[in-house]
């Protein structure tokens, strides 16, 4: 009998503690399932953005802020060190904050450099800027540089 | 009736006074001068003008020259010929009497003991010259004399033209009650026709008077004749009777009565309304008479602007005003007395176009608005916001060749800026000022301005509008 109204005590305990942590459990420091996944996914990671005069050797020649008309050409060159899977990205041109040119990229895992150019003219002296973005139009990164003559 | 209002509302304390002072000057120069001569060629010269302005408005240039130069040169005339007369006006009287005194005819001449006086010394056979002044000075014809002031009596006249008497062969001069002047020497006439008979004395009494406005009595040593020499005439006098009646015109003492007091107070007060009629006539052609058209150019001042919004845009920072008023006032209008207010009270964010009126418009008394351009302005309000922006080196020139800009950083590289919600939306970087490379090396610290543009633009409190640029620059590879 004594042994009886004991297991029911411990029945009653046992079942009052579950309620408890089931009620406290959201409360609970643990890393939520979402936040779990996006820590633990490889995300797209920028490596070098810079503007330069060519690509040599698939890499960056003589990078610059300050472009002359005479050389041409403009160069934007990123290379992302963290590429989960193929990506696009975009480079935006704007001279002057007015939009130039939008130049769809693409990037391969596991990780790539790409760069795109414009060419010069008289007309496109002044300053600008280049933003880098992703698919959905996040700005990872602006470069910005001057055309003089 | 209502522009009558209009032209009340229009009069300027100035004019008023403007008026008033001229009138009391013009109307002392008439009390000063009246009989005088100067007074007649002063009308003359007023005559003149009046020819002139008449001249100016029929478009007579050679004419208007003509009298103009007439009437500058006769002002000169009027001071060097006559000013023996103007000092003589302004020296006999005090300063109280110049600038408010009325000067009435003073005619206290005894004209009976002069005249009986005369007759008993011609009876007598005793010479005599005695000179009654008129208006005219005398100071240049008279030449010497003794200074006598002494009150007109019988005996008085008696004894100065007594043989003995070292100045009985000169004149003695009659002022008011008074001889002020024994012993003068009077200029001679040149006149061929006169009767063998006279003497020096009668070309004596005949000089002065050809040369002034004054009466001059003359008694015949020789014969006991009594003349009277006025103008260019000597004639005798038989009565007593006579020669006072000539003596009171002259002098004067022939109107003093009360009618005649009043006839002259009359003639003043008339001077007075004259003189203020004739300065209003004046006033009127000067400053209301011509129409003269003026176009300024005046910046709108808008007021009242609601607190959180500002003016981002204008369809007009100026209006032209044409303005219509006398040549004297329109001339003297400056933009700064002119003013164009709007009153943003009641505009809302977005475009607001607002009629100019007259009541937008402040002008100085006596100017009339006749035209505004634009008539009506848009003013575009915008709210009032905060945005950080980045900022971005305008570079301009050319490095040497073999030299490459490699980096550069911009301290602050975000500023904050306060300005229209739609034109902030629209502006992604702030740029500097032309920055200059031809002059840069290696690696070095300048500093740059900001250009805030559109102007209504304004930096955020804490920020400047300079910032701080770090430059890099290598060798190209």
């Amino acid at each position: 009998m004594g042994w009886g109204r004991t297991a029911m005590r411990f029945r009653c305990v046992f079942i009052l503690v579950v309620f408890v942590v089931a009620y406290l459990f959201p409360f609970l420091p643990f890393p939520s399932a979402r936040n779990a996944h996006s820590a633990d996914a490889p995300q797209l990671k920028l490596f070098q953005a810079l503007m330069c005069e060519e690509i040599f050797s698939n890499a960056p020649r003589n990078p610059t802020i300050v472009f002359s008309v005479e050389q041409k050409k403009a160069v934007c060159f990123t290379s992302f060190s963290e590429v989960p899977q193929i990506t696009i990205i975009y480079h935006h041109w704007y001279h002057r904050d007015v939009p130039s040119a939008k130049i769809r990229l693409t990037l391969k895992p596991p990780s790539w450099s790409t760069y795109s150019s414009i060419q010069l003219r008289e007309t496109d002296i002044g300053p600008w800027r280049v933003e880098i973005t992703d698919e959905t139009g996040n700005i990872l990164y602006v470069l910005r540089f001057s055309v003089t003559e | 009736m209502e522009n009558f209002a209009v032209f009340i509302s229009s009069i300027r304390w100035q004019d008023v006074v403007d008026i008033s002072l001229n009138s009391y000057i013009l109307f002392r120069f008439y009390v000063l001068f009246r009989g005088t001569n100067v007074f007649r060629v002063l009308m003359g010269m007023t005559v003149l003008w009046f020819l002139q302005r008449i001249a100016i408005s029929l478009g007579l240039i050679v004419t208007s020259w003509v009298v103009q130069g007439i009437v500058a040169v006769g002002a000169i005339i009027i001071i060097v010929v006559f000013r023996n007369e103007i000092r003589r006006v302004l020296q006999a009287k005090n300063l109280k009497s110049i600038f408010w005194g009325l000067s009435y005819k003073t005619a206290t001449t005894p004209t009976e003991i002069i005249a009986e006086t005369v007759f008993q010394m011609a009876a007598r056979k005793c010479g005599a010259l005695i000179v009654f002044p008129g208006k005219e000075d005398l100071s240049d014809a008279v030449q010497g004399g003794t200074p006598w002031k002494g009150l007109i009596t019988k005996e008085m006249i008696a004894s100065i033209f007594w043989p003995d008497n070292p100045v009985h062969d000169g004149a003695a001069i009659v002022q008011g009650d008074q001889i002020t002047v024994v012993g003068a020497i009077l200029p001679l006439s040149d006149r061929e026709d006169m009767p063998s008979h006279y003497g020096t004395r009668h070309r004596a009494a005949l000089g002065l008077a050809e040369a002034s406005d004054a009466l001059v009595i003359v008694i015949s040593e020789e014969r006991g004749d009594v003349l009277v020499a006025k103008g260019n005439r000597l004639r005798e006098i038989k009565q007593k009777r006579t020669l006072e009646h000539n003596i009171q015109e002259h002098v004067g003492t022939a109107a003093v009565n009360k009618g005649a007091v009043r006839n002259e107070a009359l003639e003043i007060a008339a001077a007075a309304m004259l003189s203020i009629v004739f300065i209003t006539g004046i006033w009127f052609s000067v400053s209301r008479g011509q129409d003269t058209l003026v176009s300024l150019d005046i910046p709108v001042d808008y007021i009242n602007r609601t607190a959180g919004t500002q003016i981002v845009d204008t369809s007009a920072k100026s209006v032209s005003l044409v303005l219509t008023g006398s040549g004297a006032l329109v001339k003297s209008v400056t933009p700064d007395q002119v003013g164009v207010r709007l009153d943003l009270s009641k505009a809302a964010v977005g475009r607001n176009t607002f009629t100019i009126t007259s009541d937008s418009i402040s002008l100085p008394p006596g100017i009339v608005l006749r035209e505004v351009t634009p008539s009506e302005v848009d003013v575009m309000i915008d709210e009032t916001i905060k945005r950080e922006l980045p900022v971005q080196i305008d570079w301009v020139g050319a490095l040497s060749d073999n030299l490459i800009l490699v980096d550069s950083v911009i301290t602050p590289s975000n500023v904050e800026i306060l300005g229209g919600k739609r034109i902030l939306e629209g502006i992604a970087t702030i740029y500097t000022e032309k920055v200059l490379l031809d002059k840069l090396s290696g690696k070095g610290e300048i500093a740059a301005n900001l250009v805030l543009t559109p102007p209504s633009l304004k930096m955020a409190p804490g920020f400047k509008d300079k910032v701080t640029i770090q430059y890099l620059i290598r060798e190209r590879e």
